[in-house]
């Protein structure tokens, strides 16, 4: 594991996106898999094609060879239409002391940037939220959240791709398939790619 | 061409070696929480390591096949029979078609594997035909096998004669689970390291395929549990603020945020998962370097006791 800190800082994502793809785009041999945090970036290995210690050396040398973070932002802009009639979202009015519409408003203004994958195949933790939707989980979480579901917790929002138990605060719903294992590549996002929520009738 | 389930009545799923490379889109690998026993069953029959057989836990399953073929039970077995008769375990057993046989789970540990020669030939899903429960993917129909199901079989290729035996390992169960850091060290201190290893741990029954929970020494990490998420591994000793470890398996989530105060060693991960429900766990602190030199013992013996199953005498197999 590479470690950039331990708290997230403006910027820094971009960073540990950039090394993941220097790295994959190495193909180190023994290396089976990279996955990238808010802070840090996990390397998997096989230990009979490689070791810690070999990796340990060769993937500072890398980077540090590497050009640095590219101008221009990888990834795409994903639009998600969202039917905004969500089990929490009069609560998360209540509790943020807005109005629904308002409630509304800040979830579809941001442009997200997609920081990590994980949870379950194909969710996406998105951010940052507008500072005023922040809010802790709920309690007790709901053994069961639809597929589609669009919600908020802490600084992040996101959509669960599958029906699963969760603890996020529902804002609303999406048809969009966030993970398809027939499709190619089965994740609608990736990290790197920005997210706009856009508001639907009911 | 098929096997159809008689009964189930624990958890049986299809599972092989895994995904290994898609955990960046957030799919944890499945596949056998004991890769090794399943890869002695497949080596039985004749399969290649990477075909699918039915990892069994928590009750017996009983299936028949549709035509003849070899078949093979290993892992914690309790009974294997066919009809009234007794099976002997990790070995090559021929079936005729039509016959029931009868895999129960035994006390000493967690999961069985039934391989059957030509192997389960579900459809491959991102790699892999495992099974992964959370969500409902791969395997058959991405869930646990029913009575009834009819799963297709694929093309044989010659087995081992009839009465080939696997060896044992070796290794005890009783032997201390070995872990190693994991990158997290500047939020344990040495209280926290020894209280994992200064008494047993008790496996919780609410351990499954995507993590082991455990109860004892309580460990101390010096930040609550809500670190940036990130990447995890197979055996990650994960510590929530009440300090009682849950270790992630084959379909545990692959980011997460707890502190890991270490990781369950890859030779010893098989060892692990078999550990029964209820019994007890000792750990012993190991250097990664030696964890690295553990892995590759580990399947250099496997290796070997796979070649010698796959018939000496033909050379170049």
């Amino acid at each position: 594991m590479i470690r950039y800190g331990t708290q997230v800082v403006p910027g820094l994502d971009g960073v540990v996106r950039h090394h993941a793809s220097i790295l994959r785009a190495a193909q180190l041999p023994g290396v089976v898999d990279i996955v990238p945090g808010y802070v840090s970036l996990v390397v998997h290995y096989d230990p009979r094609d490689t070791s810690f210690a070999l990796l340990r050396d060769r993937i500072p040398t890398l980077l540090a060879l590497a050009p640095p973070t590219p101008a221009e932002r990888p990834g795409q802009t994903v639009i998600i239409p969202v039917r905004y009639d969500g089990l929490d979202l009069e609560e998360v009015a209540r509790a943020t002391e807005c109005s629904v519409a308002e409630v509304i408003d800040r979830h579809t203004a941001p442009e997200y940037q997609v920081a990590l994958l994980g949870f379950v195949p194909g969710f996406a933790y998105l951010e940052p939220l507008d500072p005023r939707l922040v809010l802790p989980r709920r309690a007790t979480p709901r053994s069961r959240v639809p597929a589609g579901s669009v919600a908020i917790a802490g600084a992040q929002t996101g959509v669960y791709p599958a029906e699963t138990p969760g603890g996020w605060l529902i804002l609303g719903t999406t048809s969009l398939a966030l993970f398809d294992p027939y499709r190619q590549p089965p994740a609608l996002l990736a990290v790197g790619d920005r997210v706009r929520f856009e508001a639907i009738g009911a | 061409m098929t096997v159809r389930i008689r009964s189930v009545s624990g958890l049986a799923t299809i599972q092989d070696l895994g995904r290994v490379s898609q955990r960046s889109i957030g799919l944890p690998p499945a596949g056998a929480l004991d890769q090794r026993s399943l890869r002695i069953a497949n080596a039985l029959v004749g399969n290649d390591p990477t075909a699918a057989g039915i990892e069994v836990t928590l009750g017996p399953i009983e299936i028949e096949t549709s035509r003849p073929v070899v078949i093979a039970a290993t892992g914690a077995i309790g009974e294997w029979r066919c009809g009234s008769e007794s099976l002997p375990p990790a070995t090559t057993v021929a079936l005729a078609p039509g016959t029931p046989v009868r895999l129960t789970p035994g006390p000493q540990g967690r999961f069985c594997y039934l391989a059957v020669s030509g192997g389960l030939a579900v459809p491959e899903l991102l790699g892999s035909r495992a099974t992964y429960l959370p969500t409902g993917l791969g395997g058959w129909q991405g869930r646990g096998l029913r009575r009834d199901d009819v799963l297709p079989l694929g093309e044989a290729s010659a087995p081992p004669p009839t009465g080939t035996a696997a060896k044992p390992l070796g290794g005890s169960v009783e032997e201390p689970i070995r872990i190693t850091g994991a990158g997290h060290d500047q939020w344990f201190d040495g209280n926290a390291a020894a209280a994992l290893t200064a008494a047993p741990y008790r496996l919780l029954p609410q351990s499954d395929r995507m993590g082991s929970r455990l109860a004892g020494p309580a460990v101390r990490a010096s930040i609550r549990a809500t670190l940036p998420s990130e990447g995890t591994c197979l055996g990650a000793i994960q510590i929530p603020d009440d300090g009682q470890p849950i270790v992630i398996l084959h379909d545990g989530p692959t980011v997460g945020g707890y502190p890991k105060i270490g990781a369950v060693i890859g030779a010893d991960l098989d060892r692990f998962a078999q550990q029964p429900l209820g019994g007890s766990i000792r750990f012993a602190w190991v250097s990664a370097a030696s964890a690295e030199r553990a892995a590759r013992d580990a399947h250099t013996a496997l290796d070997r006791l796979i070649r010698a199953i796959s018939r000496p005498d033909s050379i170049g197999r």
